[in-house]
């Protein structure tokens, strides 16, 4: 039996954790140069020189005084859940803010192994870091790392073993200055009554985070013996503090705990000076431009999709082909009947549909996590910010909607970094209104279809549609049922950083399993048991096709629904397909493949899909537009739905069901019925 | 004077923040506190929001923020 050594990775956003955490364990969660990419607890595991590490990542905290969703996931599994050693990763080049969080974590007396990671930056910009005396002053193992190629990462481990194995517990001493002390002593002298108390809490901890004001600490109060002596100790103390500096206490303890680390850093670290511009400086000065910097960065976003769209009809057309290969092969060797009946015309014209635009969707996620990781995300949000918050949106807000481009999943979950409760609904409620990569094939075949020569635009106008739509959808909740002001904005701009290959790869290959597996597992069962609710009840043979499949249980359940898609201008095919939208986006397409169902021939082109769209009377551009506008805005899919319930609870979730539900079928109306009146 | 004082490039060292409390502490816990270096870097489109240097990193707050951090100006050696 392996000996368990649980780990917790901690320390400031954006430092490398999930980095060194892929490192340690092979595994590849999403890493991304911005603040507040890890928003939730991941284990890992690895054995290593006869040990079993669990090895915790956590979010990234400024402070154990908790202040967003995330961060109190972090805080409270150090506080709650005792690792034996906490990894606190520390970014090099700005080691006196780090540190402030790892004088938190002394006092809270767990043992800690601190990295010196993206050592690699620190050098280059003339910060040199004495690791063996900084060790001595801060009594805790400093190791260099550089959590990108992996070095550092072993010694960390073992470290780790040196300091599970060590009997005695850690005597850090974090000194707050002779002024402040005497005044800490008074308070844990008062703590010090309650026995039990003492044991379960770090009672100098305590101390300090009451004086500093903390809520937690608070709370953790109300479980002492001597709560009101405590409390009565307190007051007097903090009263004598502000008197005497003159300011907040919380402040105070701010100040003293960065007078410390100065005293530290002052004598382990040393900087060169390097007086050139550095690169980040340098590619700022044009992409935060404050007149360039808006344009830039819709250029960016156009490039994207230009780009996406460009490269991503080669392997397109490839899987059309294919498919339309397979499926005269199949012709060829089933005989004429069900069995070929389900494999032609319902599982390789609905897989087979849906197949050729995952280029797109993956192409499209390549460039989203290319931006993640370059450090522009929060350049943007920067730059949207005055925006956004005219329209009652908080710059944080721009992150989870960028990301919901590619998929609304983790862009909801990334909504988590927001501070206040009401930010965060109205950024998980707009944040379907951003098209994600799914609904790019719903568009991408309607406007193929029927607007062949501004497809491009038409595509586009989705997406200003949408952005236009998640802004309104915010001011008037701001207005209206989530009142109040939005919360203040302080976000760290990370310099730039290449992305590496190999990161993008791993996204990339990836989403396109993904992608695979979701056809596999979702999109084929679902296109066969639209195959048969539209083939029975079996027909009589003299009737025509369409009128045929007019009578089967598909069109059956269509009509039923008639009252409600007549006015939006939808038959029940598109009306069908429309519905099946809510178990995947895609889906719309594969349905629409098997509704539509060709008489596969040897002539059959590959665009057979589009056209047969065409041929079909119930469709016009009108019609085809209403219908990518109601994909835009309806419910999004039941993979988003269950983790927006998991975000803001059932009650707000079907609030946004309602509204998004009615804006679509409202919008639609509107537009159909005026496109009618104007004859189109 | 409060960092609103300033123009871009210009160098200060910081007083104190004097906005509330819990805002005012996660700008402290971020290394806003009394004799911490900082530079204005510069300011969105519309003025708002404002990127500033403060210890050796870069950090964006908005105008509401900043005038509650009171600063010092200080002659930078170039
Ligand atoms: N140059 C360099 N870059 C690194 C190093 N370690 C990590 N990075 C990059 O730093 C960025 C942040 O890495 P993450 O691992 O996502 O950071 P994190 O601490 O998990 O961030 P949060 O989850 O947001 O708290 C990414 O762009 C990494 O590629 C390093 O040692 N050197
Ligand atoms: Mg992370």
């Amino acid at each position: 039996m392996n000996r368990v050594i649980t780990i917790a990775l901690a320390g400031n956003p954006n430092t490398g954790k999930t980095t060194i955490f892929n490192s340690m364990t092979g595994s590849h969660q999403k890493v991304g140069n911005y603040a507040g990419v890890t928003v939730e607890k991941r284990e890992g595991r690895r054995k290593y020189k006869g040990y079993d590490f669990h090895i915790h990542d956590l979010p990234g905290v400024y402070s154990l005084t908790a202040y967003s969703m995330d961060e109190v996931v972090a805080r409270d599994f150090i506080i709650n859940e005792k690792p034996d050693v906490v990894i606190d990763v520390l970014d090099s080049t700005n080691i006196e803010r780090n540190l402030y969080l790892c004088l938190q974590f002394q006092e809270l007396n767990v043992p800690i192994v601190a990295a010196l990671n993206l050592n690699d930056e620190a050098v280059s910009r003339g910060i040199q870091i004495d690791e063996k005396r900084l060790s001595e002053i801060l009594r805790m193992p400093v190791i260099k790392t550089i959590g990108k190629n992996g070095a550092g990462v072993e010694a960390l481990l073992d470290k780790a073993v040196e300091v599970f194995e060590r009997k005695e517990k850690p005597d850090y001493e974090v000194s707050y200055g002779h002024e402040l002390e005497g005044d800490i002593q008074v308070v844990i002298a008062s703590l010090e009554k309650d026995g039990a108390f003492c044991a379960r809490y770090p009672v100098r901890w305590c101390a300090v985070k009451l004086i500093e004001k903390d809520a937690r600490a608070e709370e953790l109060l109300e479980s002492h013996a001597f709560a009101d002596g405590v409390k009565a100790a307190l007051k007097e103390r903090v009263r004598r503090i502000e008197e005497h500096f003159g300011r907040d206490a919380s402040t105070v303890v701010s100040e003293q705990r960065y007078g410390y680390i100065h005293g530290a850093t002052a004598e382990a670290v040393t900087r060169r000076p390097v007086d050139k511009q550095t690169v980040t400086e340098k590619i700022d000065r044009v992409l935060m431009d404050r007149v360039l910097g808006f344009p830039l960065f819709l250029l960016i976003l156009w490039l994207v999709f230009q780009t996406t769209f460009t490269l991503g009809a080669y392997p397109m057309g490839w899987i059309e082909m294919f498919f339309g290969g397979l499926s005269s092969v199949a012709t060829a060797f089933i005989p004429e009947g069900i069995l070929r009946s389900l494999v032609v015309d319902g599982v390789i014209a609905g897989v087979g549909g849906v197949s050729s635009f995952i280029p797109l969707i993956v192409l499209l996620f390549m460039f989203i996590s290319i931006l993640e990781d370059s450090g522009y995300m929060s350049r943007a949000a920067f730059i949207m910010d005055k925006f956004l918050h005219i329209f009652g949106l908080h710059g944080q807000s721009f992150l989870p909607m960028i990301v919901g481009v590619g998929c609304s999943v983790p862009a909801v979950m990334a909504a988590r970094t927001l501070k206040n409760a009401r930010d965060r609904i109205i950024t998980v409620m707009v944040t379907p209104f951003m098209s994600c990569g799914a609904k790019l094939p719903v568009y991408v075949l309607l406007a193929g279809a029927f607007f062949p020569r501004y497809a491009g635009t038409v595509v586009l106008s989705m997406y200003v549609v949408g952005t236009l739509l998640a802004l309104f959808s915010s001011l008037l909740f701001r207005k209206t049922v989530l009142r109040g002001e939005s919360t203040p904005f302080v976000m760290e701009l990370p310099p730039y950083r290449l992305p590496t290959v190999k990161g993008i790869l791993w996204h990339v290959r990836e989403k396109t399993f993904g992608y695979l597996k979701k056809a596999g597992l979702v999109l084929l069962p679902a296109s066969m048991l639209i195959w048969a609710v539209t083939s029975f009840p079996k027909p009589a043979l003299d009737v025509p096709k369409d009128v045929q499949m007019a009578q089967s249980y598909a069109g059956k359940i269509g009509k039923e629904m008639a009252p409600v898609l007549a006015p939006i201008g939808f038959d029940w095919k598109i009306g069908i397909a429309a519905i099946t939208g809510f178990a995947a986006k895609e889906m719309v397409v594969s349905t629409m493949g098997v509704l539509y169902r060709v008489e596969a021939g040897p002539d059959r082109k590959s665009d057979s899909l589009r056209e047969a769209l065409r041929r079909d009377p119930a469709f016009s551009p009108l019609v085809a537009y209403v219908l990518m506008l109601f994909m835009l805005i309806v419910v999004p899919c039941f993979a988003s739905l269950s983790v927006i319930y998991a975000e803001i609870g059932w009650r707000w979730l079907l609030f946004a069901v309602t509204y998004w539900t009615a804006l679509a079928w409202l919008l639609c109306f509107i537009v159909f019925q005026t496109g009618r009146l104007l004859g189109f | 004077m409060t960092i609103l004082g300033l123009k871009n490039g210009e160098a200060f060292i910081v007083r104190r923040v004097t906005i509330s409390r819990e805002i005012g502490k996660r700008l402290a816990d971020m290394g806003f506190v009394r004799g911490a270096k900082g530079r204005i870097v510069r300011s969105a489109m519309l003025g708002d929001p404002i990127q500033v240097k403060i210890c050796e990193y870069d950090v964006s707050i908005r105008r509401s923020e900043a005038d509650g951090i009171e600063v010092e100006m200080v002659e930078e050696k170039k």
